[in-house]
C-alpha cells in the first residue's frame, strides 16, 4: 500500500485532477443543457414540450457507456467514412459531451419538476402586476424553484462525478483508467483499488459537506 | 364616491369562455364604470372567478370582447402587460412572493418595470403599508404573517402599481373568520377613495354595504344585476332567491 502510494501517488493524484476537470467540464455544459430543456418543458408550447421530452427520453434510455462509444468512435467514423469530412474528437471533448448530455437530461427533469412545484399562483400574481413571463420566471418562480431543486442537483453532481469513471473506456486518463495501468504494472489490485475508492470517497464527502452547508445557508432567509 | 357613468372602465360584450369542451361563461355582457364597486355573487362553479380572470386576461378569452380602458383584450396584438399594470388583482390565496420580504414584494414590480426608482418605490411601499396598517412588517417574510396580514400586504402590493381598477377574487375565503374584518375594512377604505372595484365574494353583508351594483351569476350567465337593495333584498329571479336563501 505504502509502496503504491510512494511510487504512484503523484500519478493517481494527477488522475484525480483529470477526473475533476472532466466532471467540471461536463457539469458546466450539463447545467446549460438542463436549464434549456427544463425551461422548454414548462413552456406553454406543445412543440417545445415534445422536443424536451424526446431529448430526455432518448438520453435516459441509452446507457452512458454506449453513448461514450457512440460519441467517441461512432460519430467520427460516420463523418470520416460515410460523409468524407475529416473529424476527430479528443477523449476530453467526447467525455465532456457524454457527461453533459447524460447529466443534462437528468438536470432537465430536476429543473422541470422544481419549476412545476412552485404554486401557479406565484406566476399569476407576478403577471397580474404587469411583469412579462420571463421577468416573472427569473424574479419570482426560479428563485423558489431552485431552493427545492438544490438537494437533487447536488445528488446529480455526485452521480456525474462518479460517472466519469465510465469514460475510462474511451481512454481518458481519469482515475479509474490510471489505476488500471498501475494494476497492470504492479499486480497489486487490492491495494490500488482500495486507494482509488478512498480517493473518490474523500472528494465526494467534501462535496456533500459543502453542499449541505450551502443548502442550509439558502434556507436561512425563509 | 360617485360613479361616473360617462366613463366605462371595463366593457364586456358577449363574452364566452370554454375550458376544452366545458362552457364556463356562456354569454356575458356588462359595463363597469369609473368609481363603481361591483360585487359578483353566485354559487360555486357559476363562473364568477373565471369572469373576473378574463378582465386581466389571466384566462384566454374564447369569444366576445373585454375592453379595458379602451384596449380590447381579445385583440392578439395588444401588450397585455401594459393593461395589467393598470389593473390590480388580489387573489384568494394571497400569492405573496415567498422568496421576498414584504417590502420587496411591494417594490418588485414598480422597480422592475421602471415605474419608480428604488428609493421612490421604497417610500411608496411604506406609505401603502401604512395605509393597510402593516408598516412595522416591512422586513418580515410572508411566512411570518397571519392570513389577514398577508391579504392586506397583497392589496398594498397591487396598489403600488397605482391601478385604475382593482379585481378581488374571493379575498376573504381563505381567511379565518376573525381576520375577515380587517381585510374588508381595507377594501371599504379603498371603495371610499373612489377606486373602481370588481369583487367576487361570498360576503353578502359586505356586498350590501359597499356595492354600487351586485351581479348574481349562475351557470355561466348573469342572472340578475342591480343595486344591493334590488338584488339582495328584493331578488326577482327564482335562482337568486334560492341562492340567497341558502347563504343568508
Amino acid at each position: 500500500m505504502i509502496q503504491i502510494l510512494h511510487t504512484y501517488g503523484r500519478l493517481l493524484l494527477q488522475a484525480m485532477g483529470q477526473t475533476l476537470l472532466l466532471a467540471l467540464c461536463g457539469l458546466f455544459f450539463a447545467c446549460i443543457l438542463g436549464m434549456f430543456f427544463g425551461l422548454l418543458s414548462v413552456l406553454k408550447n406543445k412543440v417545445c414540450n415534445v422536443i424536451a421530452g424526446i431529448f430526455v427520453d432518448v438520453i435516459r434510455g441509452v446507457p452512458m457507456i454506449v453513448l461514450a462509444y457512440f460519441v467517441f468512435f461512432g460519430i467520427p467514423y460516420c463523418l470520416n467514412n460515410m460523409m468524407g469530412v475529416s473529424f476527430t474528437l479528443t477523449a476530453l471533448q467526447a467525455g465532456t459531451i457524454c457527461l453533459a448530455l447524460n447529466c443534462g437530461a437528468y438536470m432537465a427533469e430536476i429543473i422541470r419538476a422544481g419549476i412545476q412545484s412552485v404554486d401557479i399562483g406565484q406566476m399569476e400574481a407576478a403577471r397580474s402586476l404587469g411583469l412579462p413571463y420571463w421577468r416573472a420566471m427569473v424574479r419570482v418562480v426560479l428563485p423558489q424553484a431552485i431552493r427545492t431543486m438544490i438537494p437533487s442537483i447536488i445528488n446529480q453532481f455526485i452521480i456525474t462525478l462518479k460517472d466519469t469513471s465510465i469514460l475510462s473506456v474511451i481512454g481518458f486518463p481519469e482515475l479509474v483508467n490510471s489505476a488500471k495501468n498501475v494494476v497492470a504494472i504492479t499486480f497489486m489490485s487490492f491495494q490500488t483499488w482500495a486507494i482509488v475508492a478512498v480517493m473518490y470517497l474523500i472528494v465526494i464527502t467534501i462535496l456533500s459537506k459543502v453542499a449541505r452547508r450551502l443548502e442550509r445557508r439558502l434556507n436561512r432567509g425563509r | 364616491m360617485a360613479v361616473n357613468k360617462n366613463n366605462v372602465k371595463i366593457h364586456v360584450s358577449h363574452l364566452k369562455k370554454n375550458f376544452d369542451s366545458l362552457e364556463v361563461l356562456k354569454d356575458i355582457s356588462t359595463d363597469i364604470y369609473e368609481g363603481e364597486v361591483v360585487v359578483i355573487i353566485g354559487p360555486s362553479g357559476s363562473g364568477k372567478s373565471t369572469f373576473l380572470r378574463c378582465m386581466n386576461k389571466l384566462e384566454e378569452i374564447t369569444f366576445g370582447d373585454v375592453v379595458v380602458d379602451g384596449v380590447n383584450l381579445s385583440d392578439k396584438k395588444i401588450n397585455i402587460n401594459q393593461v395589467r399594470e393598470r389593473v390590480g388583482m388580489v387573489f384568494q390565496h394571497f400569492n405573496l412572493f415567498h422568496n421576498l420580504n414584504v417590502l420587496r414584494n411591494l417594490t418588485l414590480a414598480p422597480v422592475d418595470l421602471k415605474k419608480a426608482s428604488k428609493e421612490e418605490a421604497r417610500q411608496q411601499a411604506l406609505q401603502m403599508l401604512r395605509k393597510v396598517g402593516l408598516e412595522e412588517k416591512a422586513d418580515a417574510y410572508p411566512s411570518q404573517l397571519s392570513g389577514g396580514q398577508k391579504q392586506r400586504v397583497a392589496i398594498a402590493r397591487a396598489l403600488c402599481m397605482h391601478p385604475d381598477i382593482m379585481l378581488f377574487d374571493e379575498p376573504t375565503s381563505a381567511l379565518d373568520p376573525e381576520m375577515v374584518g380587517e381585510v374588508l375594512q381595507v377594501m371599504k377604505q379603498l371603495a371610499a377613495d373612489g377606486m373602481t372595484m370588481v369583487i367576487v365574494t361570498h360576503e353578502i353583508g359586505f356586498a350590501r354595504e359597499v356595492a354600487d351594483r351586485v351581479i348574481f351569476m349562475d351557470d355561466g350567465y348573469i342572472v340578475e344585476e342591480g343595486t344591493p337593495k334590488d338584488v339582495i333584498l328584493n331578488p326577482k329571479e327564482a335562482r337568486t332567491i334560492d341562492f340567497l336563501n341558502k347563504v343568508l
